[in-house]
């Protein structure tokens, strides 16, 4: 039963530290490949194994099998035990070269090319659209998160935090990094697939700008910086369950999106925005995103040229 | 704000008033295998393969399926690979299809039913978003293909009736800790691969299924039972520890794959596009209930079941029929999958099964919907002779 994790995979490299544990580059001595280890300790106390990571875990396991060209690769897990109290899961992932924030750090001046970001944001909401369709919300979208193979296909990573929906599930407050929270989130209402929406619009500017669109520093004020782009939205918007008031904000019009971010055509900046919604109910759908004039414009492009 | 916290724990307070109250069996339970201590043989892994598809071509295949009108044809194609056991694919004509040559009404059934789908979902609070309704159910469909196991073979001296002993008790322990019915449909079929996958003793089978009760609980359940309450349940014939080994155990022998698609929610949406009556319903979830007693169900996929369990409990009701009602029920009809010949011969389990409910050592569920609660189903007389209203005798 013991899966040898560490005679089957000889650690190469640190990748990241995350929140939870490192992530080790390693080879697998049996196949030659490359993968990521990513181990969890997990203080098996009174309960065993933590709810959280069983829900994770299972979750993984069941994207596997649609083995989406999307998201990373989940090949293996293995528990083993350390000591009594303590249990090292660990999961191992196909290696991936870069994630996307490595990625856009990596392009020399002036940056990315309008076709190379359509094409990372329509291989980014196929993903998205996926997770979706099958009950599953990332809820930690960022650039760290998404990988990007040296042929430039990508792949959601980390589902630390995603939730796969069913009817009695209470949800958790706190998802997703600030800079990336959208403000149903910002103001603790409740939330829904739109969240990943909001932090994929915000990912979708920085590939352009080659820095996050909001870098508040606290809640309010990433509310603040969010609104000083889209505006103060009205009154009928504000949820009504939340304790942060709208009076707490000036009365800001909306400016436009082409002064955040210049490189951006219009089709761009329509999508953009509709990602960009306050309302979250208003936002737009991954699948409707899918179908945008902004991305059926590159189709008609490349038939026109071939 | 929300509840937070799955971690919750709810002690079990009041366990041991229920325990001994109602139903010897649940304490008894480690007698009925005896102390015998062999080794089980392990299935072989190939035996669990055959159920899935290459990986490769999956994924092809979901976008076929969503994108022609012939959706069920679709799944009518991976049924069959699945179910080859034994039962020739020839249909029996049970019900008067009501759509068989009305090509215009047929033509009609996939948007119709796929509204009504969308609306059953939405009904029954398993969506947050309508448009991903129809993905969704499609999604429910694809999984729950894999659900079944190959065949029923149990490991060496672990038989079919031990296995409903098993079963009942882990019935009777989840009916006490009042988790939801999802739990102990999720429960089973751990239950059910772990046997084919993971060595165990005949002393450990009441762990390991109190161990798939617990991770199915930890996977759906808000609030957490204490180990020490579980091993309690078990007269303390094992120890927290061994609990929790047996637990890491499990997962590691299932690949801490815990996804099902459980039967139950099958049999209320389509018992909701068929606008079924209470009673239908109720009936039907009590016969789908002792499904997992039948050691022969586990190769069933979880629509086939709930199918057979409402067409089943539709017939012994024996309601007056009424027009809409009809046509309702020939719209869900169509989100039937398989053969006639294989929702025959659930039916004809699950008649013979509820007929025997009352006079068996495992019945559990037999009192559990007898109540008024349940409007009192498993009495019903109708079941008594539920196999001849099939026109078989067994
Ligand atoms: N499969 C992988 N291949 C290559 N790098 C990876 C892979 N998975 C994660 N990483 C790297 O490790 C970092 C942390 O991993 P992540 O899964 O995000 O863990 P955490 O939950 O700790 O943030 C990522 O930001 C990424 O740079
Ligand atoms: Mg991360």
């Amino acid at each position: 039963m013991a899966h040898a994790t560490s005679i089957q995979y000889e650690p190469v490299a640190e990748i990241g530290g995350g929140a939870y544990g490192t992530v080790y580059k390693a080879r697998d001595t049996e196949s030659g490949q490359f993968v990521a280890l990513k181990s969890v300790r997990v203080q098996t106390d009174q309960n065993g194994l933590p709810i959280s990571t069983v829900r994770e875990v299972a979750l993984l396991k069941r994207m596997e099998q649609f083995d989406h060209p999307n998201v990373v690769r989940l090949m293996d897990v293995c528990a083993t035990t350390r000591s009594d109290q303590e249990t090292k899961v660990t999961l191992v992932f196909e290696h991936v070269d870069q994630d996307l924030k490595t990625y856009l750090e990596k392009t020399p001046s002036p940056g990315l090319s309008p076709e190379r970001i359509k094409d990372l944001m329509r291989q980014l909401l196929c993903g998205l659209a996926f997770l979706h369709s099958n009950r599953v919300m990332h809820r930690d979208l960022k650039p760290e998160n998404i990988l990007v193979t040296s042929q430039g296909q990508v792949k959601l990573a980390d589902f630390g935090l995603a939730k796969i929906h069913s009817c009695h599930m209470a949800l958790t407050p706190v998802v997703v990094t600030l800079w990336y929270r959208p403000p149903e989130v910002l103001l603790q209402s409740s939330y829904a697939t739109p969240v990943d929406i909001w932090s994929t619009g915000c990912i979708f500017a920085e590939m352009f700008r080659r820095k996050p669109l909001f870098c508040g520093e606290s809640e309010v004020d990433q509310l603040g910086k969010i609104f000083e782009v889209i505006g103060l939205p009205p009154e009928e918007e504000w949820p009504t369950d939340v304790t942060l008031s709208r009076t707490n904000f000036p009365p800001l019009m909306p400016r436009p999106i082409a002064d955040f971010v210049p490189e951006i055509n219009e089709q761009g900046a329509q999508l953009l925005m509709k990602m960009l919604t306050f309302d979250p109910l208003k936002r737009i759908s991954a699948l409707n995103a899918l179908e945008h004039s902004y991305f059926q414009d590159e189709e008609t492009l490349t038939q026109k040229k071939s | 704000m929300a509840r937070t916290g799955f971690c919750d724990s709810k002690p079990l307070l009041d366990l041991h008033k229920k325990v001994d109250e109602r139903r010897a069996p649940l304490r008894t339970w480690a007698n009925a295998c005896g102390p015998i201590d062999r080794r089980q043989p392990i299935a072989d892994e190939s035996r669990m393969a055959t159920g899935k598809v290459e990986p490769e071509h999956r994924w092809e295949r979901r976008l076929s399926m969503q994108t022609s009108e012939g959706i069920i044809m679709g799944f009518h194609e991976d049924s069959r690979t699945h179910t080859a056991d034994g039962c020739v694919d020839e249909p029996v004509l049970l019900y008067p299809h009501g759509l068989q040559g009305l090509h215009s009404l047929q033509a009609l059934v996939p948007s119709l039913l796929r509204h009504e789908v969308e609306m059953a979902l939405e009904k029954l609070n398993l969506i947050w978003d309508r448009t991903f309704a129809w993905d969704m159910f499609l999604d429910m469909m694809r999984t729950q293909t894999w659900n079944s196991l190959p065949n029923t073979d149990l490991p060496r001296h672990f038989t079919d009736a031990t296995r409903a002993v098993l079963v009942d008790w882990l019935i009777q322990v989840h009916e006490m800790m009042h988790f939801q019915e999802e739990t102990l449909y999720l429960a089973i079929h751990l239950l059910n691969r772990s046997l084919r996958k993971i060595q165990v003793t005949t002393a450990n089978l009441q762990l390991l299924g109190m161990v798939c009760l617990f991770l199915a609980a930890k996977k759906e359940e808000c609030l957490l039972p204490e180990v020490s309450g579980l091993c309690y349940l078990m007269d303390h014939t094992y120890t927290k520890h061994q609990l929790l080994r047996m637990e890491r155990k499990v997962l590691c022998g299932l690949k801490f794959d815990l996804s099902f698609t459980s039967p139950l929610h099958f049999l209320l949406l389509v018992a909701s596009v068929a606008h079924c009556s209470a009673k239908v319903v109720w009936m039907a979830r009590y016969l789908l209930e002792l499904s997992l007693l039948e050691g022969q169900c586990v190769v069933f996929q979880p629509v086939q079941l709930a199918g057979a369990a409402l067409c089943l409990s539709r017939q012994v009701l024996q309601e007056p029929p009424t027009p809409e009602g009809e046509a309702a029920w020939c719209l869900a009809y169509s989100i039937h999958v398989g053969s006639e010949t294989v929702l025959l011969r659930i039916m004809q389990i699950l008649a013979s099964a509820a007929a025997r409910a009352h006079s068996r050592e495992t019945c559990a569920t037999f009192i559990k919907f007898s109540g008024l609660e349940t409007m009192h189903v498993s009495g019903h007389p109708g079941l008594k002779n539920a196999s001849s209203l099939l026109g078989i005798c067994t």
